[in-house]
């Protein structure tokens, strides 16, 4: 029995490795080497943290800063938006049009990811058509000035990871099903308190797992950054990629890369318990206990 | 008004004053689309009554109960719940509390804070909810299992928890919406039984829906049996059962033997294959010589062996001659099928005491005395429901 099971876990176990462990395992194997000479890309015969010494520079230290800004507001911003739209979808739309509203969700990525932040940059462009369009109806009256800001970055996230916020926000929300709301409503909360009080904590694994599936991908992008960002937008993602691209110093690229990856592990982890601790009164206040009766 | 209803309660009608706990539902029609799921019901519950919803799956028994809680708009008609009507108030302002059919219980919650949940939307101090909650706990003997998740209970111990967080409210109406379905036999008896004493003893009203006519008899002060979203016959339990008002009331409630016949020139019997079927009372409201269904009980026909009865005995009124095709012991009592010409099937049920001793294969009389026998216009979708498998032994 433990032999089969262990048997049919292989292809998931060989996937892991050899798509996960393997290239974080080099990454970080890399990041204790260095860059060997001008045509070199790394060299490990030699082990040091003198990489991440280098990596953590002021300029390093403001862009990282700045990820994280642009990392927290933006899953804050697809959570604000993901929330009632996924919720709508699974609990209010008409059922017979939830497969179709799944499908508008999920159109943006039937294009490149590439293509379509291009696309916004010719949106946001200040002589574009809609710059032109804002100013010939009076909104405005100067050329748009949003692109190359962080406001376009943002805007850019939002729109790129918005889909991977709302579909497990919908399936959590379809999941906590008609019946426990019904319920709730039967025993006297109204429509606010059965979605705070049942809604939610049972969609709340969703909730998670959007988050962070906005959240990770968010803080290592460097496409929306540099497509929308030019200069104001940078992100660790950039550095991290010039180093491998441009300066060809793979260790360097490797320091960096792994420090993002702590960074996002430990935002992630005090995020969390920060959240936890903000809802213990809450959930204390609810709590109910008979032994103290007495 | 296509709605029967028997009066001989004298309990039908509207009162001039509802109680507290009084449920009146006044033509009420609800459509989903183009079906109808419950067309102009009107049906008036007393404070204090235990009324059971009993019909087959899908003939509006559930929506009828949506539309008291609040989680379905009737098109048409009137409810009041107290004499208040509560058109347009929303489920969580109604004085009305549901056990569900599948508990509904929240699975993020221990047992107490399940049965808390109504109390704190109430904004009741702790301390009461917790003295609340805790005698809500021992009404339903589930004190010690307050601290566990309700995901950690059996079927039958959340249902008591679904019966507690509603009774904690201390509602004026109580709806149950099969609430016994899920459970095995014995722990449906039991529960049964357990449910009508706490009616009893709380005197809330109590509106339960069920399908099976069994536990409709045993609880009910009054069963409300239903037919496509309309009530077929409104009594008390020995009246459903002894006088039902259509043979579809008579083929759900217990089992029946359907014989199809022409109405005699009396209108007292009818006139079949297999001879004349003879009630008591006439129908004078049928047209002599229509085609009319007798129905009577399988435990009030006789079965014997042919030979006893003589093979040349005269053929009289209320006695066939068949071939016994199976026997089935159901522990108190005998069941008996016997194959009657070649279109009819006779069943009987004798206590098992005094059950007579036969043989499959055996040529076999059956009997049953004019009382037993009632009189119905056809209905033949009613002998469709009221049909029994033959027993497979
Ligand atoms: N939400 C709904 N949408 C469409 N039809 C429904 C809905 N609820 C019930 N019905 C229909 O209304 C009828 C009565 O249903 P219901 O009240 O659930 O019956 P019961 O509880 O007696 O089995 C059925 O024919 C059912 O198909
Ligand atoms: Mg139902």
């Amino acid at each position: 029995m433990r032999n089969l099971r262990f048997g049919l876990a292989v292809p998931a176990w060989t996937w892991l490795i050899l798509f996960f462990v393997l290239p974080v395992g080099a990454v970080i194997w890399f990041s204790f080497g260095y860059k060997p000479g001008l045509f070199g890309t790394h060299a490990n015969d030699i082990l040091s943290f003198d990489r991440y010494a280098e990596a953590l520079t002021p300029t390093f230290f403001d862009v990282f800063l700045n990820t994280l800004w642009v990392g927290i507001t933006g899953t804050v911003i697809c959570l604000l938006i993901g929330l009632p739209v996924a919720y709508w979808m699974a609990v209010k739309s008409p059922p017979s049009i939830r497969g179709l509203l799944i499908a508008i969700v999920m159109v943006p990525y039937w294009a490149n990811f590439l293509v379509r932040t291009i696309g916004w940059q010719i949106i946001l462009a200040p002589e574009g058509w809609f710059s032109n369009l804002l100013q010939g109806i009076g909104l405005t009256d100067a050329p748009l000035e949003i692109l190359y800001t962080r406001s376009a970055v943002l805007l850019g996230v939002v729109y790129n990871y918005l889909p991977l916020m709302i579909l497990p926000l919908y399936v959590a929300f379809d999941r906590v099903g008609d019946s426990l709301r019904e319920a709730s409503k039967d025993l006297g909360a109204n429509r606010f308190s059965t979605f705070v009080r049942v809604t939610i904590p049972l969609a709340r694994p969703g909730i998670i797992v959007g988050a962070l599936l906005v959240y990770i991908p968010l803080m290592g992008d460097y496409i929306t950054a540099t497509v929308l960002g030019g200069a104001q937008g940078n992100m660790v993602g950039q550095l991290v990629a010039s180093q491998f691209q441009t300066a060809q110093n793979w260790a360097l690229g490797s320091a960096m890369a792994v420090l993002l990856i702590l960074v996002i592990m430990a935002s992630a982890a005090v995020i969390g318990g920060l959240l936890w601790l903000v809802a213990l009164p809450f959930r204390n206040r609810y709590t109910v206990t008979l032994e103290e009766a007495r | 008004m296509s709605t029967t209803m028997t009066t001989e309660s004298g309990r039908t009608g509207t009162d001039p004053v509802e109680g507290p706990g009084a449920v009146v539902l006044d033509g009420v029609t609800k459509h989903y689309g183009e079906a109808t799921a419950v067309r102009e019901m009107s049906l008036s519950i007393e404070p204090g009554e235990f009324i059971s919803l009993l019909g087959p799956s899908g003939c509006g028994k559930t929506t009828t109960l949506r539309m008291i809680a609040g989680f379905e708009q009737p098109d048409a008609g009137d409810i009041r719940v107290s004499g208040r009507s509560v058109l347009g108030v929303p489920a969580y302002r109604r004085d009305v509390n549901t056990v569900f059919q599948a508990y509904a219980l929240f699975p993020h919650m221990s047992v107490a804070e399940n049965v808390a949940y109504g109390l704190q939307q109430r904004r009741t101090p702790k301390a009461e909810i917790r003295e609340r909650v805790a005698s809500a706990l021992d009404l339903v003997q589930m004190r010690r299992f307050a601290d566990r998740k309700s995901t950690q209970l059996s079927g039958g111990q959340q249902q008591r928890i679904a019966l507690a967080r509603a009774l904690v409210n201390r509602p004026s109406v109580l709806l149950l919406d099969e609430p016994l379905g899920a459970l095995d036999r014995q722990l449906r008896e039991e529960m049964q039984l357990e449910l009508k004493l706490l009616q009893s003893r709380l005197g809330i009203t109590f509106v339960f829906v069920t399908h099976d006519q069994g536990e409709a008899l045993s609880m009910s002060d009054r069963i409300a049996i239903m037919r496509d979203g309309r009530i077929e016959q409104l009594a008390d339990a020995d009246t459903v059962y002894a006088r039902p008002s259509s043979a579809y009331v008579a083929a759900f409630v217990g089992q029946q033997n359907f014989i199809e016949g022409a109405l005699t020139a009396s209108r007292d019997g009818i006139a079949t294959a297999h001879g004349i079927v003879q009630a008591t009372t006439a129908r004078p409201d049928l047209p002599a010589g229509s085609v009319a269904q007798a129905a009577i009980r399988p435990e009030f026909v006789e079965v014997a062996d042919a030979s006893a009865a003589g093979e040349d005995a005269p053929t009289r009124p209320n006695l066939v001659r068949g071939t016994l095709i199976g026997v089935s012991h159901l522990g108190e009592t005998m069941q008996y099928l016997v194959r009657v010409g070649d279109d009819l099937s006779v069943i009987a049920r004798r206590p098992t005491p005094d059950a007579p001793r036969l043989a499959v294969g055996d040529e076999v009389v059956c009997s049953w005395r004019t009382e037993s026998v009632q009189l119905f216009a056809l209905d033949a979708a009613a002998a469709e429901a009221g049909y029994v498998e033959p027993p497979t032994n």
